[in-house]
C-alpha cells in the first residue's frame, strides 16, 4: 500500500511540480512556510518543517483560518445554488423557491450560504479589531492589515450583492436602502452606479444581473486574490508573534497543526448547520418595485453609515456626509500609513483610543440606523 | 406658398371653431339680446347642443329684436308652473322624437303617478315639477357630473326642497331626511366613499314616479339590491311577525334614510331593542353572533398560519384556494343572519371553520421541525465523536512526544 503510494507520488512528481502545487496550497490557508519549489517535495516538506513555527490553528489567529474556511464554504455552496438559480426579474424569486422547496437539502444549501456569509462578515470584523489591537498593522505587517480591510470590504460588497439575487421584497428593498448609502459617496458612488447599472433609488432587470455577475466573479476572485496575498505576506514577514509562544519544529508539529485545523473546520460547519437549522432567515413575497416595504433598513453592517446618513441630512447636503464616509473607509484601510510609531507590541494608547471611540460611534450610530429604518 | 396654406388652414380652424361654439344658437336667435341671463345659462345645457332653441319652449319670434314682436302670437311665459310638464312632455313623451337619443318616453306618465305629480295636478303649485330637479334653461344630461340630477348631486337636489322646513312643515314631512341619509352607510358610501354605484334618493323613491315605499314593500325595495338578505329574511320568522306587529321589515333593524349597518358584534344589542333582555331571541341573536364570529377567529388564525408557511416557504397555494372557498361559506353566512335560523347560520359557519381547522391542522405539521431537529442532533453526535477522535490523536501525538 506503502509502496504503491510512493510509486504514483514518484510517478506524478516526474511529471509534475507537486512541490509547486503543495505550496500553492500553502498560500490558501493549509499551511504556514516558505517551501522551496526547486526540491522535491519530501526534501522540501522536511525542510520546512525543520524550521521552527508555530500553528496559527490556534489562539486568536484562528480568526483568519475560520474566514478561509466560511469563503471556501461560500464558493461550494454558492457553486451549488448556481446549478438552478435564474437571475432576471421574472425567474429569480420563482428559482430561489424552487430550490427552497423542491430541490433535495436546497433550503439547507440556501441557509448556510446565507448564515455563513453574515457570519464571515462578522469574523472579518473581529478579526480586525484584533490586529488593531494587538497591533497587527505595523511595519512589517502593514500587508496584513491592508489585505484584511481589504477582504472584509470584498465581503460587504458580495453581501450586498447576494441579498438582491433571490429577488425577495425585503431583499429588493434592503438593497435600495444599500444603494441609497453607496449613490452618497462621491467617486467610489459614481462608479458603483455605473457598474450596477442603477441610479440613486432603483434597481433595474441589469442591476440583477449585474449583480450576480459581480456576486459569482469578480468579489469571490478578489476575495481569493487577497486571502493569497495575507499568506504571501504573512510567509514573508512571519505570523504575528504572541507573548509566551514557544515556536515548534517537526511532522508531528505539521501533523498536530493539520489536527487542530480539522478541530477547527467540524466546529464551523457545526455552527453554520445549526444555525441553517434553528435559525432559518425567512423567504419572503417577490419583490415588487412599485411598493415600498416600510421597516426595511439596509443589512446590519450598513446600519451605521445609513444612521450616520440619516443624522446629517439635517445638517449636511449629502455629497459631504458622503464624503466623511469616503474619508472614513479610506482611512481604516490605510491605517498603518497613518499610525507609524513603533511600541513593541499592541497598539499605541492614541490609537486604540481612537479605535475604541470609532468602535463605539460605529455601534451607537447602528443602533440610530436601526431605529430609523 | 407655404406660408399661404398655413393661413388657409388657419382661417378654416377658426371658422369651424366659430360654427362648433355655438351650435344650435344660429344667427336668428335674438332672444339673449335682452335675456343675456338666460342665454348664458342655457347655452350650457344639452338642448343648446342638440338645436332645442327658446322658441321650442317658450314660442314666440327669436329672429326680432322687438320686444312686442318677439313675444306675439303662441309666446308662453311659462310663469304658471303647472304647465312645465305638459310643455316638456311635448317632446319627452313623444317617441318619434326620443328615438334617436334612446331616452324612455314615460317620465311624464310616471311623474303624474307620483306624489309631486298628483300634489301638482291637485292644484298645489309648490310641488316638484320638471325644472326644480333639472333645472330650467341650464338643463345637462344625467350623466353630466355637473347635472343636478348626477348620481351624487341628487341628495343635494332633494335637499333643496327636503330639507327646508318651512316648506315641508304643511305636508308634515321629516326635514331631516337628506341630513340622516347622509349619516347612514349609503350616504357615506356615496358622498364620503365616492361609490358611484351607491344608492341615492331616486334608489329606493323612484326617479319619475317618486313616492315612498309603502309599508309591507319596504323588503322589496330594498332587495332589490340586497337579494340575499331579502330571500333569507322572507324565509325566516321575523317577515310574518313584523308585518303583523306593523313595524317597517327592514327598517325595523337597519333604519331608514339613515340607514345603518349591523355589525356582528353588534347582532345582540340590536335584538334587545325589541326583544327582552334574556329572552330566547336575544339568546338567539348571542349565538348567531358566536357562530360569525368563531368562524372569523378559525379563518384569521389559518391565514396567519398559512403566511407564516410562506416564508419558510412551504407550498401553500392548496391551502390558500382552500381558505377562499372558506370565506366564500362565511360571505354566504352573513346574509343568513337575516332568517333569525341557527341552523341555517350554522350549517355555513361550520363549513367555513372546518375547512379553517383543516387548512391550521395541516399546517401545524408541516411547520414541525422535530425532524429537522432530531437529524440536527444526530448530526451534532457525528460531529463530537470526530472531534472526540482528533483530540484522542492529539492526545497520542503530545504523548509521544513526551516520551521520546
Amino acid at each position: 500500500m506503502n509502496g504503491e503510494r510512493t510509486g504514483i507520488l514518484e510517478w506524478l512528481s516526474r511529471r509534475l511540480n507537486l512541490t509547486e502545487i503543495f505550496s500553492l496550497l500553502t498560500s490558501f490557508g493549509l499551511f504556514y512556510a516558505e517551501v522551496d519549489n526547486r526540491k522535491p517535495l519530501r526534501e522540501a516538506l522536511g525542510e520546512a518543517l525543520g524550521r521552527p513555527s508555530q500553528s496559527y490553528a490556534r489562539g486568536p489567529r484562528i480568526l483568519g483560518l475560520i474566514v478561509v474556511v466560511l469563503i471556501a464554504v461560500e464558493i461550494l455552496t454558492g457553486g451549488l445554488l448556481a446549478l438552478y438559480y435564474l437571475p432576471t426579474p421574472e425567474s429569480a424569486h420563482a428559482s430561489v423557491s424552487t430550490i427552497m422547496r423542491h430541490v433535495g437539502f436546497g433550503w439547507f444549501v440556501h441557509q448556510v450560504h446565507f448564515w455563513g456569509a453574515q457570519l464571515l462578515v462578522a469574523v472579518l470584523i473581529l478579526r480586525l479589531i484584533r490586529f488593531l489591537v494587538q497591533g497587527v498593522y505595523r511595519a512589517p505587517r502593514e500587508l496584513v492589515w491592508v489585505c484584511g480591510a481589504l477582504l472584509l470590504l470584498v465581503c460587504f460588497h458580495a453581501d450586498l450583492t447576494g441579498r438582491i439575487l433571490p429577488w425577495t421584497s425585503g431583499a429588493y428593498w434592503s438593497g435600495v436602502r444599500a444603494l441609497e448609502i453607496i449613490a452618497a459617496v462621491p467617486l467610489y458612488g459614481d462608479v458603483g452606479m455605473f457598474l450596477i447599472g442603477g441610479d440613486q433609488a432603483s434597481i433595474s432587470e441589469l442591476t440583477l444581473i449585474r449583480s450576480y455577475i459581480l456576486h459569482i466573479g469578480l468579489f469571490p476572485a478578489l476575495a481569493v486574490l487577497f486571502i493569497y496575498l495575507h499568506f504571501s505576506t504573512v510567509r514573508r514577514v512571519g505570523l504575528s508573534e504572541i507573548a509566551g509562544e514557544v515556536k515548534e519544529v517537526g511532522s508531528d508539529f505539521l501533523r498536530n497543526h493539520l489536527a487542530n485545523l480539522a478541530i477547527l473546520l467540524v466546529l464551523v460547519i457545526g455552527v453554520l448547520v445549526t444555525l441553517a437549522v434553528l435559525v432559518p432567515t425567512p423567504f419572503l413575497e417577490e419583490a415588487d418595485p412599485f411598493s415600498t416595504v416600510p421597516g426595511v433598513g439596509p443589512p446590519w453592517y450598513l446600519l451605521a453609515p445609513f444612521g450616520f446618513l440619516e443624522l446629517s441630512s439635517a445638517v449636511l447636503p449629502s455629497w459631504a456626509a458622503g464624503t466623511v464616509l469616503l474619508l472614513v473607509f479610506s482611512a481604516f484601510v490605510v491605517l498603518p500609513l497613518l499610525d507609524r510609531t513603533r511600541p513593541r507590541r499592541g497598539a499605541g494608547p492614541l490609537t486604540l483610543g481612537l479605535a475604541v471611540v470609532a468602535v463605539v460611534v460605529w455601534i451607537l450610530f447602528t443602533f440610530y440606523g436601526a431605529r430609523v429604518a | 406658398m407655404k406660408r399661404n396654406a398655413a393661413t388657409m388652414t388657419n382661417a378654416l380652424a377658426i371658422a369651424a371653431l366659430l360654427v362648433l361654439s355655438a351650435p344650435g344658437v344660429g344667427a336668428t336667435e335674438q332672444c339673449g339680446e335682452c335675456h343675456p341671463e338666460e342665454r348664458v345659462s342655457f347655452a350650457s345645457s344639452v338642448h343648446a347642443r342638440e338645436g332645442v332653441g327658446c322658441t321650442s319652449c317658450h314660442g314666440g319670434d327669436d329672429t326680432t329684436l322687438d320686444s312686442q314682436s318677439a313675444h306675439r302670437g303662441e309666446f308662453r311665459s311659462l310663469s304658471d308652473r303647472s304647465e312645465i310638464p305638459g310643455v316638456c312632455a311635448e317632446c319627452h313623451a313623444s317617441q318619434e322624437r326620443m328615438r334617436p337619443y334612446n331616452l324612455p318616453v314615460d317620465q311624464y306618465a310616471l311623474y303624474q303617478t307620483s306624489r309631486h305629480g298628483m300634489a301638482v295636478a291637485g292644484g298645489d303649485d309648490r310641488a316638484a315639477v320638471c325644472t326644480d330637479c333639472h333645472g330650467a334653461h341650464e338643463i345637462r344630461a344625467a350623466d353630466d357630473p355637473q347635472s343636478t340630477v348626477y348620481g351624487r348631486n341628487i341628495p343635494d337636489t332633494c335637499g333643496r326642497c327636503h330639507a327646508d322646513a318651512a316648506l315641508m312643515e304643511p305636508y308634515g314631512l321629516d326635514p331631516q331626511v337628506t341630513a340622516n341619509y347622509r349619516s347612514g352607510v349609503h350616504g357615506k358610501a356615496l358622498l364620503d366613499a365616492h361609490q358611484s354605484a351607491a344608492p341615492n334618493c331616486t334608489s329606493c323613491h323612484g326617479v319619475h314616479g317618486g313616492a315612498p315605499p309603502s309599508f309591507g314593500d319596504i323588503d322589496k325595495v330594498c332587495g332589490s339590491c340586497h337579494e340575499k338578505a331579502r330571500r333569507a329574511f322572507l324565509a325566516g320568522a321575523h317577515y310574518e311577525g313584523m308585518l303583523a306587529a306593523e313595524l317597517p321589515e327592514c327598517a325595523a333593524c337597519h333604519a331608514h334614510h339613515a340607514i345603518r349597518q349591523i355589525d356582528v358584534a353588534a347582532i345582540a344589542s340590536s335584538c334587545s331593542e325589541c326583544h327582552d333582555q334574556g329572552s330566547a331571541q336575544v339568546l338567539l341573536g348571542e349565538k348567531i353572533r358566536t357562530l360569525i364570529l368563531a368562524a372569523e377567529q378559525e379563518l384569521q388564525k389559518a391565514e396567519e398560519r398559512i403566511r407564516e408557511a410562506q416564508r419558510i416557504p412551504l407550498e401553500v397555494e392548496d391551502h390558500l384556494s382552500r381558505l377562499e372557498e372558506a370565506r366564500t361559506y362565511l360571505t354566504e353566512a352573513h346574509p343568513l343572519v337575516h332568517t333569525v335560523s341557527q341552523e341555517a347560520v350554522e350549517e355555513l359557519t361550520r363549513r367555513a371553520r372546518s375547512i379553517a381547522e383543516e387548512i391550521q391542522h395541516e399546517i401545524y405539521a408541516e411547520l414541525d421541525r422535530t425532524v429537522a431537529h432530531v437529524g440536527l442532533a444526530g448530526f451534532w453526535f457525528y460531529l463530537i465523536m470526530t472531534l472526540a477522535i482528533l483530540w484522542a490523536y492529539k492526545r497520542r501525538l503530545r504523548r509521544g512526544k513526551s516520551g521520546s
